[in-house]
């Protein structure tokens, strides 16, 4: 399958050069290089800019709710553990309003993959402060500058129990496609933030900053990604602005391999109808 | 001679109460009796005083649990000076000697007191109090000694041998002690006839057990009073069938789970009650919108906020009715009875399915929680219903990505296609959409789609939705749901039956045909619910648009009513529309 099959024809919304283009691509390239069956791909979004990414892709395509992507998302894995399922959506949906789902869907540890398009603003409602936003961020809602200590993705995924998180950015496409393909195959929940500028709202955090400030976490690291401890002093040194795959662990048992039940079954297409002797087992119990 | 037995047993929060209640509930069921029991307790899991009033019978299951009591078993003081003014005048109080009894209390009625500290410490433990109160309360119904030591065995069995040999000490002396000072209650001088299999249990598990057999595999759920049970029982249930619960992190990760699951293919749930419902108000809107088929359990309990935690309401059917923000279809159903928790909750499940729609089974704390005796529910096949699924000759013909999962149809219902099924895919989003599923927000599109959504459901208007009970002989007729049916039905019974008494068992869409043929056969319809406003009644008004025919008599205090309380209001209905 090439990677326009991914593709169902529709032309975005967004603005021309958004970063959130190179992100629809890598996704569209991976699920080409891997060969997922168009059938077996499920993406689930929430509501942003970012959110839309899923109403361009030729797959189940679950747009959700504002920050809900990941409860969605991991519904669908349970139902059908055969699926590959990729979760996406904005830095206020994964880190304000479902800042939650993100960190109980870490220590879940489904096998899922967690996409977000991260650009320090809230795009859709045209550029007003995120929770990752930088101290002094002047937007609509903080005039003066933004007041409050942005959140750092990178020490919350790892302080949570994260099996794996990297970080992209769009303008280093080839990079970030083989970061979602390696949180692909990751068996467990995989975090990839991408740095994805709005060059409409975000006058100060631009590709040109990107370029600037990013690192690369291989050059820069000096342990491997296998040692926590290693990867929470380079996220600490970089200020987490450093591309790369920063953590993984493949000793973490994922949530489908402590519940074999979910492995072995798949919900969705078992067989339903009830026999006379498994109702009297589950109803035994209430029996006098 | 009585009809039934009432016996209270109360004491603090942590002494086991409750499950000594239904130790004796399960035992006198296995002897024929058929009993029902109401818990009162605070949200405190230890400290304060919780009592369990069970009414036992012998011919036929218990509508509502009596408020006068033929037996009081204290074991705390508090106990005793709360229920004092409803033990009978024939009723017999038995107490803990260690409480404290003020002489006013037991003034001119007939009270034991009974060491029932004192046995515990001396052959076990304090805390095995409650071993010594069955072992009274044991012969006082009527039990041999042998099928006391069983149940406690039952119990304490795989609590370790000195627990169990301690316990059963207690038993023993608390059994022969009680041998001497007390006497069975006439009630259990004639068994029952042991006609029928029975079964005992609450709300929760009647829906749990009708989900299972429905089909459903999966539950997102949040705990909850007094919902909790319906995930604790399927966490149980599922792993001998194949299916999933999942704790979520809070009410709305819950319902979008249970959307995302539903989506892929597995029926699926979620239970709650109150302020879980507040917060599932975003997910009700995605399923409506996106047309998933979901079943939401909404144990009501006295709000708003947290309100009374531990306390019956019925306040949480007009914000259910009129859902959240924009405008989508719903059915509520609401069961009165275990039977129709069990049957409504594998007729949810069909429904969602067939409407693509979200589907509440709306309970209340006491229909929630009440463990009750019930003839045994037997096996039948349940009709599955999975509604239009997309064949695979619709998807092999339709170009790619051409899929119109929302095809505008006849009855606005299209069919579905289940992610990894070749050729389905297609877009789903709670923005409005075209067929395609792509987002859309050009009027005629808008209009055409709310069109098809909203009338899905139509069809259930025209089908009858309210149970009623007589024969249509007065020209008044009592209409209510959820566990206050019970209580009615009993007080019904007492009067006479010079009114009519019904139940409505599916609230959305309402039955609104049906609802006018009473009305042109009644003088009044009086509804009676536990909620401030007269939600039901307003909301027939509001469909019906005979205000003049509907009464409301509302209860919000937390207690409900009872059947006295309901005899009165009936008499009074009576003379007056005579
Ligand atoms: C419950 C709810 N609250 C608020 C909104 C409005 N809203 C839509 S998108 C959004 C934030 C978008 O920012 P982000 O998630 O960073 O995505 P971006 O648009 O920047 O890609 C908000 C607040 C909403 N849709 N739902
Ligand atoms: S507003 Fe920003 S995030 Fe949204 S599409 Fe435009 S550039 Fe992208």
């Amino acid at each position: 399958m090439e990677m326009k099959d991914y593709g169902n024809g529709l032309n975005p919304t967004w603005c021309k050069g958004c970063g959130h283009f190179s992100i629809l691509r890598s996704l569209q390239t991976t699920a080409s290089r891997m060969n997922i069956p168009r059938e077996m791909l499920a993406v689930v979004s929430g509501i942003g800019c970012s959110g839309r990414i899923s109403g361009y892709m030729n797959a189940y395509s679950f747009h959700s709710v504002h920050g809900r992507s990941l409860p969605v998302a991991q519904g669908i894995k349970l139902a059908n553990p055969d699926l590959i399922v990729v979760a996406a959506g904005g830095d206020g949906d994964g880190f304000a309003i479902g800042t939650s789902h993100t960190v109980h869907a870490i220590r879940r540890n489904m096998d899922i993959t967690y996409i977000v398009m991260n650009n320090q603003v809230y795009g859709l409602t045209k550029g007003h402060v995120s929770p990752v936003s930088h101290q002094g961020f002047k937007t609509k809602t903080t005039p003066m500058g933004s007041v409050d200590m942005p959140l750092e993705p990178g020490l919350l995924a790892l302080a949570s129990g994260a099996s794996f998180y990297a970080q992209g950015f769009s303008a280093q496409q080839e990079e970030l496609i083989e970061l979602i393909q390696n949180a692909i195959e990751h068996p467990g929940f995989s975090l990839v933030q991408v740095f994805s500028p709005c060059v409409t709202y975000n006058k100060v955090n631009t590709y040109q900053w990107f370029r600037e400030h990013l690192k690369s976490a291989d050059e820069v690291r000096k342990a491997d990604p296998s040692d926590y401890l290693g990867s929470m002093q380079l996220l600490k040194e970089t200020e987490g602005l450093c591309t790369g795959v920063i953590y993984q662990n493949r000793t973490k048992l994922s949530y489908e391999e402590l519940h074999q039940e979910v492995k072995e079954k798949n919900l969705a297409t078992q067989d339903l109808r009830m026999t006379e002797a498994v109702y009297q087992q589950i109803t035994e119990r209430f029996k006098l | 001679m009585n009809k039934n037995f009432t016996l209270l047993i109360g004491g603090i929060q942590g002494e086991g109460v409750v499950s000594t209640g239904i130790s004796l509930m399960k035992a006198l069921s296995r002897r024929g009796y058929y009993t029902l029991s109401e818990r009162k307790f605070s949200s405190r899991i230890k400290g304060g005083n919780t009592h369990v009033a069970i009414t036992i019978a012998k011919k036929e299951e218990v509508n509502s649990v009596e408020s006068c009591y033929d037996m009081i078993m204290a074991m705390d003081q508090d106990s005793i000076h709360l229920n004092m003014h409803q033990l009978k005048p024939k009723g017999i109080l038995l107490y803990d000697e260690d409480i404290k009894i003020d002489e006013e209390w037991t003034d001119g009625l007939r009270s034991i007191a009974l060491p029932l500290s004192a046995i515990a410490k001396k052959h076990g433990k304090l805390f095995m109090k409650n071993t010594s109160v069955i072992g009274c309360l044991g012969k006082v119904t009527g039990f041999t000694y042998e099928v006391l030591q069983e149940m406690v065995t039952e119990a304490y069995g795989n609590k370790g041998e000195e627990v169990l040999d301690q316990n059963i000490a207690v038993l023993k002396t608390a059994f022969n002690h009680a041998s001497t000072t007390i006497s069975r209650a006439s009630f259990f001088d004639s068994e029952p006839a042991q006609a029928k299999k029975k079964m005992m249990m609450i709300g929760n598990e009647a829906i749990a057990i009708g989900a299972v057999v429905a089909g459903c595999r999966f539950m997102a759920g949040y705990p909850i009073t007094p919902a909790s049970d319906v995930m604790e029982n399927l966490a149980l249930i599922f792993p001998l069938v194949g299916g999933k619960t999942v704790q979520t992190e809070d009410e709305v990760a819950a319902i979008a789970m249970t959307i995302g699951a539903s989506h892929a293919g597995v029926r699926s749930m979620t239970a709650t009650s109150g302020p879980g419902m507040t917060l599932m108000g975003e997910g009700l809107g995605l399923a409506g919108m996106t047309e998933t088929p979901i079943v939401v359990v909404d144990a009501q309990r006295a709000g708003p906020s947290t309100g009374m935690p531990t306390k019956m309401e019925q306040s949480d059917l007009s914000f259910l009715y009129h859902g959240g923000h924009g405008e989508y279809a719903a059915i509520i159903l609401s069961p009165s009875t275990l039977q129709e928790c069990y049957e409504m909750t594998v007729d949810a499940f069909n429904l969602a399915d067939r409407y693509q729609c979200p589907v509440i089974i709306m309970t209340d704390l006491n229909l929630s929680l009440s463990a009750k005796t019930i003839d045994e529910i037997s096996f039948s096949e349940p009709v599955i219903d999975r509604g239009q699924l997309a064949s695979t000759e619709i998807l092999e013909s339709s170009y790619d990505g051409g899929f119109t999962r929302y095809q505008l149809t006849e009855n606005g219902i299209s069919a579905r296609a289940i992610p990894g099924t070749k050729g389905g895919q297609h877009q789903v989003t709670g923005l409005e959409h075209n067929e395609l599923g792509r987002p859309s927000d050009h009027p005629e599109n808008r209009k055409a789609m709310m069109d098809k959504r909203m009338k899905k459901t139509d069809p259930l208007k025209e089908r009858e939705g309210i149970i009623l009970e007589g024969k249509a002989s007065g020209s008044t007729l009592f209409l209510t749901f959820g566990s206050l049916y019970g209580t009615l039905k009993e007080a019904w019974m007492r009067t006479g039956k010079n009114v009519d008494l019904a139940r409505i068992g599916r609230i959305k869409p309402l039955p609104v045909k049906q609802l006018e043929t009473l009305m042109d056969q009644y003088e009044k319809i009086i509804v009676v619910e536990c909620n401030y406003h007269g939600q039901l009644a307003n909301i027939i008004n509001q469909e019906t648009g005979q205000p003049q025919k509907v009464k409301s008599i509302t209860r919000y205090d937390g207690k409900g009513f009872s059947i006295e309380e309901m005899m009165e209001i009936m008499d009074r209905w009576c003379q007056e529309w005579k």
